[in-house]
């Protein structure tokens, strides 16, 4: 059942991530009219795996944990309040740069983009061979305030 | 759980060399990627000496031939254990060092107007990403095409 469960928050996280994609997309469809907008677009998705392989490569085997009941009940704890924490935080920060650049998160959709499939790629790695809750509490809630402020904070 | 259950049999040091083959291949593909987007994107590119266009690449392939022939393993291969702080921290400095430089390398390939040296200088680059794949398989060799490649799409992301 349990098992059941994190599987779903995996595939939800996921698809809440492709449809983020897919919005901006849709978002800067108008601005995509170049070869180069799509290069940059392809650029922005690719730009995470390189590193993720690097740290991998690096911590090869930190942070294994075994996926027990009690590791879980341990940390459900913390890792919903880093959850809560970082959607608060993200969303704050994003208000905030946009507050100081004066500009619009939307206007830099290279940006968006480039945080979007950060987060995903990590939060799947992470997922595969770490399983460490903490980190999937903190990428979920980076994810979420992403899709909180592009939906619902944008107009 | 694990949707990507590793065989126990697997060690380490043979996950790292996997982890290896898959960032050259990542390598290869962006570099295929960036003489794809220059040639279309320089439009005024001109195939007008097409013999040298199709000898440009022998150019930097037939060094690389001769390096791996005569060269021996330079490094003793990966290792199996956990790399201190010193070194992680050295290696990360050095794949952001190799990054920058790849940044720039990539922007003066942008510059070059000519089809047959821009072919000379990525095929260049491949060679020596299949020269460290080959010869130097430890970490050094993992950051320098990790630099390489992060190089690439910074370029790709912020310049172009």
């Amino acid at each position: 059942m349990v098992q059941k469960n994190l599987n779903m928050a995996f595939f939800i996280t996921v698809g809440v991530s492709i449809v983020v994609f897919i919005y901006l997309v849709f978002l800067g469809y108008d601005e995509i009219k170049t070869f180069k907008d799509v290069v940059k677009i392809i650029g922005s998705i690719v730009f995470p795996l390189p590193i993720l392989f690097f740290t991998r490569f690096i911590v090869i085997e930190h942070f294994l944990p075994e996926n027990t009941d009690a590791y879980k009940a341990e940390n459900q704890r913390p890792a919903t309040m880093l959850l809560v924490v970082s959607v608060v935080i993200v969303l704050l920060l994003i208000q905030f740069l946009e507050f100081v650049s004066q500009k619009k998160l939307e206007d830099t959709l290279v940006l968006a983009h480039l945080i979007n499939s950060t987060t995903i790629s990590s939060y799947v790695f992470n997922f595969l061979l770490y399983n460490n809750l903490k980190a999937n509490g903190i990428l979920s809630g980076i994810l979420m305030a992403l899709a909180i402020h592009i939906f619902f904070l944008s107009t | 759980m694990n949707v990507i259950k590793t065989p126990k049999s697997q060690t380490n040091s043979s996950k790292r060399e996997l982890l290896f083959t898959f960032q050259t291949i990542i390598v290869t593909g962006l570099l295929a990627f960036t003489a794809i987007a220059f040639f279309f994107y320089n439009n005024d590119l001109s195939v007008v000496k097409g013999i040298k266009v199709i000898f440009a690449p022998f150019l930097s392939v037939v060094p690389l031939l001769f390096i791996l022939s005569v060269l021996r393993d330079l490094r003793k291969g990966f290792i199996e254990g956990n790399y201190t702080k010193q070194q992680i921290l050295k290696f990360a400095l050095i794949t952001l060092g190799i990054t920058a430089a790849f940044t720039g390398i990539t922007f003066l390939l942008s510059k070059i107007n000519a089809l047959e040296i821009l072919l000379a200088g990525i095929i260049a680059i491949l060679s020596i990403v299949f020269f460290l794949r080959s010869k130097i398989k430890d970490i050094l060799g993992m950051s320098i095409v990790t630099g390489i490649a992060e190089g690439i799409i910074v370029y790709m992301i912020f310049l172009f």
